[in-house]
C-alpha cells in the first residue's frame, strides 16, 4: 500500500499536496472562535449544493408548475421537506456566517498586507452569493419572488441608452415571466460551482501567506506555530457542532421564520403585494438603494457599497492591524457595524417618514467609514503592538 | 468577551426583528394567539378537531374553495384505515386520490364575486399569524364602523388586511355543520373557525407534527456530539501552551 501511495504521489501528488495543506500547514495558535466561520462558511457552501442538487432533481423550473413542484418536494418526495428546509434556512445562515467571517476581517485587519488578494477574492464571493441568492429566491414563484425579481431586475433599466434593452434581455420577454424562472434556474445551477472556483483561490491565497490572528502581527517565532491538523480541524469540529444546533434548530422548529408569508401565495403578475421587501440579507444594500432620490445614483450608490469594499485594504493606511490596537479605527468599527443593522432596519420599513431621514444618514454613515480611514489611519495613535504571542 | 456577547445579541436582534411583518395604515387587526395543540416544541395533531375542520371545510369552504395539495388518502397519515377515507371521499363522490377541488368554477367565481378565489391548502403559511388569523377572520365579520363604506357586495372584516374583503361571511350560525356523533364540542361559529383552522394547518404543511419530532431526537444527537468534541479538542489542545 505505501509503495503504491508512493508510487502514485511520485505521478501526481496528491497525498504531499493533503498532507502539506494539513498536518504540515503552520496556524497561529492563538485563533480564537471567530476564526471558525470560515470552514463554516465552506460546509455551507457544501451543503447548499448537495440539498441543492437533490431539490433540482423534483423542481421544476417553468412558471406554471414551479410553485406546485415546491409542493410536490414538500409532500411527495421522499425526506423532500427536510431538503427544501436545509436549503431555504441554510441560504439564510450561509449569510449570517459569511457576514461574521468578513467583520471578523474587518476587525482584526485581516484585509491589510499580505492579504489583500485574499480580501478581494473574499469580496468576489460575496458577490456572487449576493446573485445567487437572489435568483434562488425567484424559484418557488411565489408572490414575493416574483415581485422582487421585478424590482431588482428593473433597476438595470437606468444604465444610460442601453438599459430598457438590457432588461427585455434578461427577462427574455416585456416582464419577469416563464423565460426568466427559467434562466434563473440554470445560472442558480451555475454559479454555486463559479463560486466554488473562487474559493479555491481564496484558499489558494490563505496557504500563501498563512492566516493572521487576533493580534495582527507577523509571527516569526516558531513557537507561536501549530500545525492546522489535529489543532484546528478538531476545533473546527467542536464550532460545527455549536453551528449545527443553532442551524437545525431553525430548520426543525423555525424554519420559516425568517421568510416571507407571501412566498406561499403563487406568483400573480395581476396583484402587487402591499410591501415588497427583500429577504433580510440583503436589507442593508436596499436601503442604501433607496435612501437616495435619483434611481440612477441610487444603484451605483448599492453597487458601490459592495465595490467599495476592494478598496479597503488601500483605504486604510495603518500598518497596525488589529482593532485591538487602534483606539480609533475600533470606534468606527462599532459604528460601522451597528450601522450595517440601522440600515438593514431601514430596509425592512417602507420608505417614508422618519425612516428616509434615517435611511440617509446612516448611508453618508456607511461610506463616510471607508473614506474617513485614508485620513484616520495616518493619524491614529496606535497602543503599542506585541513582537510575539 | 462582551464584544462577542454583543456581536451575538446583534445578530439575535435582526433574527428576532425580521418576522415582524411591517403594517400600514389600514391593515387587519393582530389577532388574538389561540392555544393550539400543534404549537411548541412537543406538538401533536389533535386529529378529533382536523376531522371536525375537514367537515367544514368540505361542506362550507370547499363551495368556493379548493384544497388542491390535498386528496383523500392524505387522511390516512393521521391515522384513519383506507375504508374509512374511502367513504369520506364516496360522500362526495370522489375517488381516493381526486383531489380536493371545488365544483365553482373561476369563471363562475369572477362573476360571482369580482375576484379570483385561493386555494386553501396554504393559507396559514401565507398569513402573518397562520391558524391565529384565520381563526380571527372568521369570526370577525362585524358592522363597518361609521364613516367607513363598503362597497357593494364586499364585506367589513377587521381581521382583514384593508379591512374590506370579498367573501360573505361564511360561518353564519351555530351548528351549520353536523358534527360527527361522540363530539366533545358544540359546532358553535367560534369552534367551527378554530377547527378548520386546525384543518388548514395541517394542510399547510403536514409534515409539521413530525418535523418537530424529529428535531428533539437531531438535537440531543448534535448534542452529545458536541460535548464529545469538546472533550476531544480540550484532550488534543493539552499540549499547546499559552504564552
Amino acid at each position: 500500500m505505501k509503495n503504491f501511495i508512493n508510487w502514485f504521489d511520485d505521478r501526481l501528488p496528491i497525498f504531499s499536496v493533503i498532507k502539506h495543506s494539513t498536518t504540515e500547514y503552520p496556524a497561529p495558535k492563538n485563533l480564537n472562535y471567530w476564526w471558525n466561520f470560515g470552514s463554516l462558511a465552506l460546509i455551507c457552501l457544501v451543503t447548499q449544493i448537495l440539498t441543492g442538487l437533490f431539490l433540482a432533481m423534483h423542481y421544476k423550473p417553468d412558471a406554471a408548475t414551479a410553485f406546485d413542484s415546491i409542493q410536490h418536494i414538500m409532500r411527495d418526495v421522499e425526506w423532500g421537506w427536510l431538503l427544501r428546509y436545509v436549503h431555504m434556512v441554510g441560504a439564510h445562515f450561509f449569510f449570517i456566517v459569511v457576514y461574521i467571517h468578513i467583520f471578523r476581517g474587518l476587525y482584526f485587519g485581516s484585509y491589510k498586507q499580505p492579504r489583500e488578494v485574499l480580501w478581494g477574492l473574499g469580496v468576489v464571493i460575496l458577490f456572487l452569493m449576493i446573485l445567487t441568492a437572489f435568483m434562488g429566491y425567484v424559484l418557488p414563484w411565489g408572490q414575493m419572488s416574483y415581485w422582487g425579481a421585478t424590482v431588482i431586475t428593473n433597476l438595470l433599466s437606468v444604465i444610460p441608452l442601453v438599459g430598457d434593452n438590457v432588461v427585455v434581455w434578461l427577462w427574455g420577454g416585456y416582464s419577469v415571466g416563464d423565460p426568466t424562472l427559467n434562466r434563473f434556474f440554470a445560472l442558480h445551477f451555475l454559479m454555486p460551482f463559479v463560486i466554488v472556483g473562487v474559493v479555491f483561490l481564496h484558499l489558494w491565497a490563505l496557504h500563501h501567506k498563512g492566516s493572521n490572528n487576533p493580534k495582527g502581527i507577523d509571527l516569526k517565532k516558531e513557537t507561536d506555530w501549530i500545525p492546522f491538523h489535529p489543532y484546528y480541524t478538531i476545533k473546527d469540529t467542536f464550532g460545527l457542532g455549536v453551528y449545527f444546533i443553532f442551524f437545525l434548530g431553525m430548520v426543525f422548529y423555525a424554519p420559516n421564520i425568517l421568510g416571507h408569508t407571501d412566498n406561499y401565495i403563487p406568483a400573480n403578475p395581476m396583484v402587487t403585494p402591499s410591501h415588497i421587501v427583500p429577504e433580510w440579507y440583503f436589507l442593508p444594500f436596499y436601503a442604501i438603494l433607496r435612501a437616495i432620490p435619483s434611481k440612477l445614483i441610487g444603484v451605483v450608490a448599492m453597487v458601490a457599497a459592495i465595490l467599495i469594499l476592494f478598496a479597503l485594504p488601500w483605504l486604510d493606511r495603518s500598518k497596525v492591524r488589529a482593532a485591538t490596537f487602534r483606539p480609533i479605527y475600533k470606534q468606527m468599527f462599532w459604528i460601522f457595524l451597528i450601522n450595517c443593522f440601522v440600515l438593514g432596519w431601514v430596509g425592512a420599513n417602507p420608505p417614508e417618514g422618519m425612516y428616509v431621514l434615517i435611511g440617509r444618514v446612516a448611508t453618508v454613515l456607511y461610506f463616510a467609514f471607508f473614506l474617513l480611514l485614508p485620513v484616520v489611519s495616518r493619524f491614529e495613535k496606535t497602543k503599542p503592538v506585541p513582537t510575539s504571542l | 468577551m462582551k464584544k462577542a456577547l454583543l456581536l451575538i445579541a446583534l445578530f439575535a436582534g435582526i433574527v428576532a426583528a425580521q418576522p415582524a411583518p411591517t403594517y400600514a395604515a389600514g391593515d387587519g387587526a393582530v389577532p388574538p394567539e389561540m392555544e393550539w395543540s400543534f404549537r411548541g416544541f412537543n406538538p401533536e395533531w389533535d386529529v378529533e378537531q382536523i376531522f371536525r375542520g375537514y367537515k367544514v371545510a368540505t361542506q362550507v369552504c370547499m363551495a368556493c374553495h379548493s384544497f388542491k395539495y390535498i386528496k383523500h388518502r392524505d387522511l390516512m397519515k393521521l391515522g384513519f384505515s383506507e375504508e374509512q377515507v374511502a367513504s369520506l371521499a364516496d360522500e362526495m363522490g370522489l375517488g381516493l386520490d381526486d383531489k380536493l377541488i371545488s365544483a365553482l368554477t373561476t369563471e363562475a367565481a369572477l362573476m360571482s364575486y369580482g375576484t379570483e378565489i385561493p386555494d386553501l391548502s396554504l393559507m396559514n403559511m401565507a398569513r402573518p399569524h397562520g391558524a391565529d388569523y384565520l381563526h380571527a377572520l372568521l369570526v370577525g365579520y362585524e358592522e363597518a364602523p361609521e364613516g367607513v363604506s363598503v362597497p357593494a357586495g364586499k364585506h367589513y372584516n377587521k381581521y382583514f388586511p384593508g379591512h374590506v374583503i370579498a367573501m360573505p361571511k361564511p360561518l353564519t350560525m351555530d351548528g351549520q355543520v353536523e358534527y360527527p356523533e361522540g363530539s366533545k364540542v358544540e359546532p358553535t361559529v367560534d369552534q367551527m373557525a378554530k377547527d378548520v383552522s386546525a384543518f388548514i394547518e395541517w394542510t399547510g404543511e403536514p409534515i409539521l407534527v413530525k418535523r418537530k419530532t424529529l428535531g428533539v431526537y437531531v438535537l440531543l444527537y448534535l448534542l452529545i456530539f458536541t460535548i464529545l468534541s469538546y472533550m476531544l479538542m480540550k484532550s488534543i489542545w493539552s499540549d499547546v501552551k499559552k504564552k
